[in-house]
């Protein structure tokens, strides 16, 4: 599905080219759990960028479906993540003026999904927390309204960037387990510096200084 | 959504623009009540022209000979008076404010020419040193019936006997009158003026403008309400350019400082944009959503800001100025006008510093944390 062909990233540090990723191929499966596990400062996120369009690699290419992802114009990019893609990041943003269920709801500006935002936020027992604003939410029950937020609308890819390295283990490992089992047939690719949070990973790759070490 | 849940962020901006405007509107109509006035106060001046002859005294006939046989329009009546003068409290100050006297029949013709009105306590008695007044007068004047208008020990209300008021006029125009036979007997210089008017008050204007022409550089003087107009107009003229000036500046300096709110206010927000650019909102989404805030915002301030404005000159109006029968209008359309470059201003500004934000922009740099 997201092929990652030779893709490199370069960043400009006080004039000098700095590889966040270097030369990377790597291909997401559909229905896929791909963990990508590195140290910090390793690159990992940078590529999950790369893959999900948020990044344009400087050298290689990004094909979503077999079409070039860099080629795609602003409008289309962002069509990919907001209809096909849902993102969980590291830490848990919600806007905090909206509620658990509008926050929800943020990422299907043009649907009606309330009910589907509803039992999303049910089955990941926040049934009770609808109405509450983020500043009356734990942080596990933070990321757990952004999981609702990616998986809203059942999205092809759901990218996943460090979502546990906030909470304590008990929690991320629940929330890997709610990933895991809330994606449904969707892909997951998930960024962690952390293998006990990949045990239920199909596949996964280690990255180091921007490459991919195995 | 945003707006209505963040009004601790939101109410201090409109407050600025509310006040912006609420100051700005108020100069001006301050600054305006000033020709309200002139035209209020000399307004009488509408319903007939005033000549009065230059350098010899034998000329009153004379002119009005020449005026009966020449108006180009039908001429009603022709009034032979005596004016004194007394002083009347303006916002900048006294201002002379003629006391004419005219026979009884003439008075009550004068009366009716300004539109009527109820008299309250009777007419001067022929020859008496007795006047009658209209209400804005004798109210501009504190003065009630019974009150001494004109007196020998007054040198700004001078007459050779206390001229007592004996009469109100319930009506708009400034007027105030006595009888001719008193001022005749005791009054200098002994000027005889002509009052004439146009026998359908619509044909007014082209008689005075007639006059002006037809006595230009001979032994007489016109006075007409248009004349009274341009002097006005000429007399404020520079007053405005330099308050064009003031309320430029104001506005620059109110769009400065809304621009550097709108951009801490937008940096606030920062989070926000670049959660939503990085789940799929397109920056013309977002440019477009914001803008529109900023336009509800500026808009919406500007309106309160005029009603507001509205509702303290109505205030103003009514606590300080209409006890002195100072003039203020709180609908002054050219006061809520000069506002109009406020909300335009701030929301150029705004879309600037909006539109440089969006355009560095990289929401990556939000969600991993390095940009808030």
């Amino acid at each position: 599905m997201i092929q990652v062909d030779k893709a490199s990233l370069v960043y400009n540090d006080h004039g000098r080219d700095v590889y966040a990723c270097r030369s990377i191929d790597l291909e997401v499966k559909d229905g896929e759990f791909l963990g990508i596990l590195g140290p910090s400062g390793s690159g990992k996120s940078s590529l999950l960028y790369l893959m999900c369009g948020l990044k344009t690699p400087h050298e290689g290419q990004v094909l979503y479906r077999g079409r070039v992802v860099q080629a795609m114009d602003e409008q289309e990019r962002a069509s990919l993540r907001l209809n096909r893609f849902g993102f969980v990041f590291q830490y848990p943003y919600l806007l905090g003026y909206l509620s658990a269920l509008e926050n929800v709801l943020v990422a299907q500006p043009s649907g009606h999904r309330r009910a589907e935002a509803v039992a999303l936020l049910e089955s990941l027992g926040l049934g009770d927390k609808l109405h509450r604003l983020p500043h009356e939410l734990s942080g596990g029950e933070k990321q757990r309204v952004c999981i609702a937020r990616a998986l809203l609308g059942g999205r092809e890819v759901i990218f996943a960037d460090e979502p546990t390295a906030n909470l304590d283990h008990r929690n991320g490992v629940a929330v890997v387990e709610t990933l895991v089992a809330s994606r449904g047939t969707g892909s997951l690719v998930m960024v962690t510096h952390d293998p006990t949070m990949l045990e239920k990973a199909d596949r996964v790759v280690t990255i180091a200084d921007g490459e991919l070490v195995q | 959504m945003f707006l209505v849940r963040n009004a601790g962020k939101t109410l201090p901006l409109i407050g600025v623009i509310v006040l912006a405007v609420m100051l700005i509107a108020g100069i001006v109509a301050i600054m305006d009540s000033i020709p309200l006035s002139i035209r209020t106060t000399y307004g009488y001046s509408k319903a007939y022209l005033g000549v009065t002859p230059r350098g010899n005294n034998a000329m009153t006939p004379v002119l009005r000979t020449q005026i009966e046989q020449e108006a180009p329009v039908p001429l009603g009546p022709v009034m032979t008076c005596r004016a004194s003068d007394c002083e009347v409290k303006s916002i900048v100050g006294p201002w002379r404010f003629v006391v004419l006297a005219l026979s009884q029949e003439d008075m009550r013709t004068y009366l009716s020419r300004l539109g009527g009105g109820r008299v309250e306590g009777r007419w001067p008695s022929s020859g008496a040193p007795e006047a009658i007044v209209s209400e804005p007068v004798a109210r501009n004047l504190g003065k009630r019936i019974g009150d001494t208008m004109l007196s020998p020990t007054d040198v700004n209300n001078f007459s050779p006997k206390p001229v007592k008021i004996v009469g109100i006029v319930h009506m708009q125009p400034w007027m105030a009158l006595m009888p001719i036979e008193y001022h005749r007997k005791y009054h200098f210089p002994p000027i005889d003026l002509l009052i004439v008017m146009a026998k359908d008050i619509r044909d007014q204007d082209r008689l005075d403008r007639w006059a002006f022409e037809r006595f230009k550089g001979q032994q007489a003087r016109v006075f007409a309400y248009f004349e009274l107009e341009k002097e006005t107009d000429e007399m404020f003229r520079i007053l405005y350019s330099i308050l064009n000036v003031v309320i430029g500046m104001l506005v620059v300096v109110i769009t400065l400082m809304m621009a550097m709110l709108m951009n801490i206010y937008q940096s606030q927000r920062i989070q926000e944009f670049g959660l939503l650019q990085a789940l799929g909102y397109t920056r013309s989404i977002l440019l477009k959503r914001v803008l529109a805030e900023t336009a509800l915002v500026v808009v919406g301030g500007w309106i309160i800001g005029l009603g507001v404005a509205f509702l303290a000159l109505l205030i103003v109006r009514a606590v300080l100025m209409e006890p002195r029968a100072f003039m203020l209008d709180p609908g002054d359309f050219k006061a809520y006008s000069y506002t109009i470059p406020v909300p335009i201003a701030i929301f150029v500004a705004a879309t600037f510093t909006v539109v440089q934000r969006f355009r560095r922009f990289d929401p990556v740099g939000v969600v991993e944390r390095r940009l808030v």
